[in-house]
């Protein structure tokens, strides 16, 4: 098997409520991966499936490799301490965890404090060196940085990046779209049950028909022209300021957000 | 095997920084041992003869059916699992950890009322001591198989308190460590049957034939065990 993830027409209801409606996605070795969606489009349902938390009705889900996970909902013994838990993790799965990586995400100041005793966003960090126990292949990190401060933020999207560096495959749900386009090489999005993109960022902007918006001032004032073409309109404007001999005071250009184009998927345009 | 006892010293520790298992295996049962102990010996002269195992008995129901099932709630019943399922940890650890360490915090505390009770109230110790410890044993782990079943069926801590007590009290009262179960009505002496602690009582005091004590805790147990491996086997759907 090449991929890492392979997601094969897996559906899952509650009751009569159907979350997922035969979903197919592929995972490669190597990659980081996000899981898109508005709250309650079955991100963590099918999380919990790759995981083997939840099952499901139909379909089938192919994991080549270990798998480590970091829950959106976890939780420890409100006595136990972060060490122990770690300890206990590593014994089990007979490795250890490199001291940097209990570095990076701060463990060793939290020897002390029991585990009821930690933030929401310490919580989460002993929770990513749990998953991290055991050198596993794959990583899954439901909402990985929510709670987090801005340097726990960048501390954990440097552990991630050097996760794949080191080969590891990493799929993660986020609410957190400039996250998710900073780090991840592909994205799905789920919207009614259904994955209604997998691609690049770039992919995706195509899709929902995107176009860049350049955005020149001059001495003359500002001008703002909307292209699909980005490189041909700064070229064409560029001779033309020139020949005008207009001196150019700033250049922008907007190529849209990836929260941008999530909206425009979520409310069903460009599908 | 090392990973187990590591789980199980660690339980150990949890037990005793958490201060609930403490209070219902130590300070409750030999709270209830220094009076109840000082009346019963004061009152029923007699009762010196059964006094280490009554108190036995009851210390061990406390512990097990009260104090052990909130600590298996709060890992069953909560996100601790799925931390643990999700990241490979065997299903099984935590309650064969919790069941060990509270094992041995009852046994202690059996112990204690053993040393104790013939100093402080003058009560006769067992004449076969090695045969005491046994059945003390097999009521503990029985005892706390049906401890496992209150634990891992009922999530909510509130409503565990009250199912708890709903099978620690009747066990107590109709066991026979109180007053006598021939004063009993028949559905209730037929009642007090269905707990360990009424077998668990006769047993420990070598009341009747040892076979016909140790079956039904036997049959107890096995029942327990096989409901405890299918609620943990239980997956969300």
């Amino acid at each position: 098997m090449n991929s890492a993830i392979q997601v094969n027409g897996l559906e899952k209801k509650y009751g009569a409520h159907i979350v997922l409606k035969g979903i197919h996605f592929t995972v490669e070795k190597g990659e980081i991966f996000a899981l898109l969606g508005v709250n309650g489009a079955g991100k963590t349902t099918t999380l919990e499936c790759m995981e083997g938390l939840r099952g499901y009705d139909a379909g089938s889900i192919l994991i080549d490799g270990t798998l480590g996970a970091q829950l959106q909902s976890a939780s420890l013994p409100a006595h136990m301490r972060p060490l122990e838990a770690i300890r206990l993790f590593e014994k089990y799965k007979r490795t250890k965890l490199q001291k940097s990586v209990l570095e990076n995400l701060g463990i060793p100041e939290l020897a002390k404090k029991q585990y009821g005793e930690l933030s929401t966003g310490q919580k989460r960090r002993v929770h990513l060196a749990l998953a991290l126990t055991g050198n596993p292949d794959i990583l899954i990190l439901d909402e990985p940085t929510s709670g987090l401060d801005i340097n726990g933020r960048q501390n954990l999207h440097e552990q991630i990046r050097k996760l794949k560096k080191e080969g590891k495959t990493v799929v993660l749900a986020s609410h957190d779209m400039a996250e998710v386009e900073e780090l991840c090489d592909r994205i799905a999005i789920l919207h009614g049950g259904k994955i209604v993109f997998v691609g690049t960022v770039e992919e995706l902007a195509k899709k929902v028909g995107k176009r860049y918006l350049v955005q020149v001032k001059t001495t003359a004032g500002k001008q703002s022209v909307a292209t699909g073409d980005i490189g041909e309109t700064l070229l064409v404007l560029l001779e033309d300021f020139k020949r005008k001999q207009l001196p150019i005071l700033d250049i922008r250009v907007d190529r849209g957000t990836l929260e941008q184009h999530f909206m425009k998927i979520a409310k069903g345009e460009g599908e | 095997m090392s990973a187990f006892l590591y789980a199980v010293a660690l339980q150990w520790r949890l037990d005793i920084r958490s201060k609930t298992l403490l209070i219902t295996c130590y300070l409750v049962p030999l709270l209830f041992f220094a009076i109840m102990g000082g009346i019963f010996t004061a009152i029923t002269p007699e009762t010196k003869d059964s006094l280490i195992a009554s108190m036995t008995v009851m210390g061990i129901s406390m512990g097990a059916m009260i104090g052990l099932p909130p600590s298996l709630a709060e890992l069953y019943g909560s996100d601790i699992k799925k931390a643990y399922q999700a990241n490979g940890i065997p299903i099984g650890l935590g309650i064969t950890a919790i069941f060990l360490s509270a094992w041995i915090h009852l046994f202690l505390m059996s112990v204690i009322i053993y040393l104790i009770a013939p100093v402080a109230f003058d009560a006769l110790l067992p004449v076969h001591s090695l045969r005491y410890f046994g059945s003390l044993a097999l009521f503990l782990t029985v005892s706390l198989s049906v401890g496992g079943v209150l634990g891992l069926s009922v999530k909510n801590q509130a409503k565990l308190t009250m199912v708890s007590q709903l099978v620690f009290l009747p066990s107590i009262m109709l066991s026979g460590i109180l007053f006598p179960v021939g004063l009993l009505p028949d559905a209730l002496k037929f009642l007090g049957k269905i707990f360990p602690a009424s077998w668990g009582y006769r047993l420990m005091l070598g009341d009747g034939s040892n076979f016909l004590n140790i079956l039904p805790l036997l049959v107890i147990f096995f029942a327990a065990g096989m409901i405890c491996v299918a609620l943990l086997r239980r997956r969300k759907v």
